[in-house]
């Protein structure tokens, strides 16, 4: 056996997945289950006159009602502290959950919702960004003052309906404007994205023993055990979470959703309380990827050099802070890196609206702040009359490019190496032509989430390999396939003799969650620490066994085998069997978490999110051809080169590349909440919200670029996320070629592409 | 609330002239469905007919009937329609997904009477007529009558629906249906624009009709533009001025899908398209 690592390897979950076999959060239960429902507030904001729950209680099979007086009096939150879980003087947003009803059936629970009456004094939302920002604006909460950074987190700069800004202004900006030959501003806006998972959000929970064990198919189990025991106000050890399958999740499934609701309602009514969203509740409540404007301006030379360079963004948190305080400090990576911008200022601020809370959505923030970087770098190649990709070319990156936070990117110059693959792939001046075509290109860094993980791998009796991680698989596969691969190739065992268990915060070391691509590389890598002294254990015990010393045996093949002497070996089934009565169990665990990488904490304020570990370099090119008549967009063509360290699983890595791009499709061109002034989502069922289908989605071509990252197990780096990141920047470009005219808001509306036809017809 | 099932047509009368005024007839169920669970409709029965297979498929008696039960998919892809009723084949193929396709009926478009009811623009153009059939008798209305405008009908409470005639193209002829939709498929009309145009021996436009829906609080018969197009050769320009005649008809709206603007504005694209393939099949059929 060669190892499997770095081939394709069969799925082992994908055939209960596709039978419907599969267990997943939303479809386990508990014998003797109650079912929950929440009343959700009906306006995006008003004062609560009084709650009425006689009627609703007083409803057969009614168990409880519950209200923000029979929940802790606590206010909790990922960054700040600033979200109760039922509402009491106001309501910040619709659907703000005000009750809950818990039944003996899902059908009573609902039912007895609309039984609950809630009596509001509506006030008039405080529903766009403008909106809030402008001067003597309403405040989405008066209180502000009183929310605390949660324990841990330094304070940071905000003020009223702003609630966080990070400013970065190493000095020097204005006069290197003032050099600049040309200076090009640009304004861009982007609407919120829904997740669209296939499984809505859910939660079971039971309480015994004064713990509360919640069943969850969540990215991040120990962030339900922290955040569920911070809302609740007690110790994160009385709290279990135990994972499920996931139906997806983009981002979703990382801060606390239902999980609370569950475990409050559980202990109140001492039953097993299940708790699940229909599709409308949950697209009306997730936490969507934030709306944004962009106003970006930058100085270049006749020559081709960008000189300087202003980005100002701002982001919609909606009605709490949730973790759109931390994607402040996004820009400060991307504004200043993939090309070389000597001088250039950020500000970017999270800002309060009486909206839904948005969040964390697969590359976070990067997608619309590569969009306004990409459209932007197209206007100013177009300013200077210099071929686009010429000008990308021309001030590009290079090994040791300083980011604005100080950090280091030793290996920065793969990026040219990665438009030297597309143009061998796609060549620039072949693509996008003839009538109403056009072509986009978009360049990206991104990261990979630094977050630890553990993992412990016991060597069973038959010669399976147990790996014990509090891992969530999301669908990537990056557990299905990649840990387990990882982990077979420790033995040299196939890796459908692996077992690995569910997550279990009782069980596992804690884990950072399915998130910023971070499990094959951090886990796989606590695989392989573990691997090291599994192997010590293998040997020496096969060594015994052989009546060998340890030095002259190995691994390899399933077996223990004296070295040189390929007929003298055991099976590593009879080296656990034997080591079991000689040594105790063969089991050994291993940790990991990134080391941080150096960075200049004096370059900005309000940097809660300070720097980018594990780098990754991505170059995307979209051919298009737009509808004149109706404006519809086709991609006619789609090319990604990733640098991916190194491809676990090579075809797992292009599926994640397929749908990475389909999903920016989707962002690019269908998808896009809209938020009406009454502070209402226009769209609110999969009917009006539009994703794409697999006819509007191209065939990809992906490039893997390999380049061992030194830290990463057999040099793997995150790959999964990024590749949704330059999608919109890249559409975007290829469409405003075609037309010949200004493309600034994503999505991009056929009437859009019109408008934008039209513009050219006028110049 | 009350599900019922009935075996027969007659029974099914019997039902409605019984308690017709507090009953939803239901067969497919995508859109009634829908419906009763946004609360959109709390009837206190539900009648369903899915069972009477003598209301399905198209029969060619004298006229060409099809029955009110017929699905979509068995319009899209059954010859004998695809045949008589290319558009309306075209049509029923982008209703949906294909999983409500192979449950939806042609009686239930019509019926709920939706502006952007994909079935309702190739059967304008084919001169449909609805059979509504009652415990005491039957009576035939055109299609044009039937829709009174946004899901509102001249259905009787006591009246099934039943049978849809329509008159397909003649020698000479061709027809066809387009859609207008963000995505590929899974779309409800942004706009749709059903054309048939018959020829004369040296290629002049006899007739023609024209249908629109997604634009207006119910599909219809564009006239002017038919009149435009009338005696013509189809030269840029005549296209061009129905193309006109077609948006002066039009009263769209804005909505989430799409703004009352942009529907306006696609028009004259689609019928500059749509009478195009109506030539070339015209010309492939003779």
């Amino acid at each position: 056996m060669s190892g499997s690592v770095g081939k394709s390897v069969p799925r082992l979950d994908a055939e209960p997945k596709v039978r419907g076999e599969a267990v997943y959060g939303v479809d386990f239960e508990l014998t003797g289950t109650l079912y929950a429902a929440l009343v959700l507030s009906p306006v995006p904001s008003g004062r609560i006159i009084g709650i009425d729950t006689s009627a609703a209680a007083a409803q057969a099979g009614v168990r409880a009602v519950v209200t923000a007086e029979d929940a802790p009096d606590l206010r909790s939150g990922l960054a700040l502290d600033d979200e109760p879980l039922f509402a009491s003087d106001t309501v910040h947003y619709e659907g703000e959950p005000i009750a809950a009803v818990v039944a003996d059936s899902l059908k009573a629970a609902r039912r007895a919702v609309s039984d609950v009456i809630v009596n509001i004094e509506e006030s008039p939302p405080v529903a766009s960004l403008e909106a809030a920002l402008t001067e003597g604006a309403p405040l989405v909460h008066e209180n502000w003052e009183t929310f605390a950074p949660v324990p841990g987190l330094p304070e940071w700069p905000r003020q009223g309906n702003v609630v966080g800004e990070m400013t970065a202004d190493p000095g020097g900006v204005d006069e290197a404007f003032a050099g600049a030959d040309h200076i090009v501003e640009d304004v861009f806006v982007a609407d919120r994205q829904y997740q669209a998972y296939l499984e809505p959000k859910s939660a079971t929970a039971i309480y015994e023993e004064d713990r509360y064990t919640i069943h969850v198919s969540h990215q991040y189990p120990w962030n339900v055990r922290s955040r569920t025991a911070r809302a609740l106000g007690v110790n994160p050890s009385r709290i279990r979470v135990i994972g499920h399958h996931m139906g997806g999740g983009f981002g979703a499934r990382l801060d606390v959703g239902l999980e609370p609701y569950a475990a409050l309602l559980a202990r109140l009514v001492r039953a097993p309380v299940k708790l699940v969203f229909d599709r409308s509740e949950d697209l009306l409540t997730c936490n969507s990827r934030e709306n944004a404007i962009i106003r970006i301006r930058s100085g270049v030379m006749n020559d081709g050099r960008i000189v300087a360079r202003e980005f100002l963004c701002d982001m919609d948190c909606g009605a709490y802070a949730t973790d759109t305080v931390f994607l402040i400090s996004i820009p400060i990576f991307l504004a200043g890196s993939v090309y070389e911008v000597p001088s250039t200022r950020v500000v970017a601020r999270a800002v309060y609206t009486n909206t839904t809370p948005t969040g964390a959505f697969r590359g976070v923030s990067g997608t619309y702040l590569n969009f306004a970087l990409e459209r932007h770098t197209d206007n100013l190649a177009n300013t200077i009359a210099m071929d686009r990709r010429e000008f990308r070319i021309r001030n590009l990156m290079d090994d040791g490019h300083r980011m604005l936070n100080g950090q280091i990117l030793t290996d920065a110059g793969i990026m040219r190496t990665a438009f030297a693959e597309v143009e061998a792939v796609a060549p620039w001046a072949d693509m996008g032509k003839g009538p109403n075509r056009g072509v986009g290109m978009a360049a990206t860094l991104w990261l990979t989430n630094p977050a630890p993980g553990q993992v412990t791998l016991k060597l069973d009796v038959d010669g399976t390999l147990g790996v014990i991680t509090g891992a969530s698989e999301i669908g990537t596969g990056a557990v299905a396939m990649g840990v387990r691969q990882i982990a077979a190739d420790e033995l040299g065992i196939d890796p459908r003799d692996v077992i690995v268990t569910m997550p279990d915060t009782d069980v596992q070391g804690h884990d950072g969650g399915a998130q910023g691509s971070r499990t094959t590389h951090i886990v796989g890598r606590a695989v392989r620490e573990a691997g090291t002294g599994l192997r010590e254990q293998v040997v020496r015990a096969g060594a015994r066994l052989l009546g060998e010393l340890p030095d002259d045996v190995e691994i390899g093949d399933g077996h223990v085998s004296v070295k040189g002497e390929w007929n003298r070996r055991v099976t590593l089934a009879e080296v656990a069997t034997q080591a079991l009565y000689d040594v105790g169990p063969l089991v050994a665990s291993g940790s990991y978490a990134t080391p941080t990488p150096k960075y200049d904490p004096d370059t900005a304020v309000g940097l809660l999110f300070p720097t980018f570990p594990t780098p990754t370099y991505h170059v995307h090119i979209a051919e298009v051809e737009v509808d004149p008549d109706t404006g519809l967009v086709t991609v006619l063509r789609y090319v990604v080169v990733q640098e991916v360290g190194k491809a676990i699983t090579p075809e797992g890595v292009i599926g994640q590349i397929q749908g990475g791009v389909a999903q920016g499709i989707g962002y690019a061109l269908y998808e896009g909440l809209q938020i009406g002034e009454d502070g209402r989502y226009r769209q609110r069922t999969l009917e009006a919200y539009r994703v794409p289908i697999a006819l509007d989605v191209p065939r990809v071509e992906a490039v893997l670029l390999e380049h061992p990252d030194e830290e990463g197990p057999h040099g793997a780096k995150g790959a999964a996320e990024p590749p949704i990141v330059p999608v919109a920047a890249a559409i975007g470009n290829a469409i405003a070629d075609a037309t010949g005219g200004a493309i600034n808001r994503i999505p991009i509306t056929p009437e859009d592409v019109l408008d934008a036809l039209a513009e050219n017809r006028e110049d | 609330m009350e599900f019922r099932t009935v075996g027969s047509i007659e029974e099914a009368l019997a039902c409605l002239a019984d308690v017709g005024d507090e009953a939803q007839v239901v067969a497919g169920g995508t859109d009634v469905m829908i419906q009763h669970m946004r609360r959109e409709i709390n009837p206190s029965l539900f009648l369903y007919i899915g069972n009477l297979c003598e209301m399905e498929g198209l029969t060619k008696n004298g006229s060409h009937a099809i029955g009110a039960l017929t699905t979509h998919r068995h319009l899209a892809t059954d010859p004998l329609v695809v045949a008589a009723f290319p558009a309306l084949a075209e049509a029923a193929s982008t209703v949906g997904s294909w999983q409500t396709q192979e449950v939806g009926t042609l009686g239930g478009n019509l019926c709920n009477a939706s502006p952007a009811a994909d079935t309702v623009a190739p059967l304008l153009i084919a001169d449909a007529q609805v059979e509504l059939r009652r415990a005491s008798g039957v009576r035939r209305l055109p299609l044009d009558e039937f829709l009174l405008g946004r899901r509102s009908t001249a259905r009787l409470p006591d009246e099934l629906l039943t049978a849809v005639t329509a008159r397909p193209p003649g020698e000479r002829c061709g027809e066809t249906y387009l859609k207008l939709g963000r995505r590929s498929a899974m779309e409800v009309a942004i706009a749709g624009l059903a054309v048939r145009l018959t020829f004369d021996a040296v290629g002049n436009v006899e007739s023609a009709k024209v249908a629109a829906c997604a634009v207006a609080p119910r599909a219809y018969r564009a006239v002017e533009a038919e009149s435009v197009l009338e005696g013509s050769r189809l030269e840029e320009g005549t296209v061009a001025e129905a193309g006109r005649a077609l948006v002066d008809s039009a009263t769209p709206i804005d909505d989430a899908r799409a703004s009352a603007s942009y529907r306006r504005h696609v028009l004259p694209g689609l019928l500059v398209r749509a009478v195009a393939t109506c030539r070339e099949r015209a010309v492939e059929q003779r």
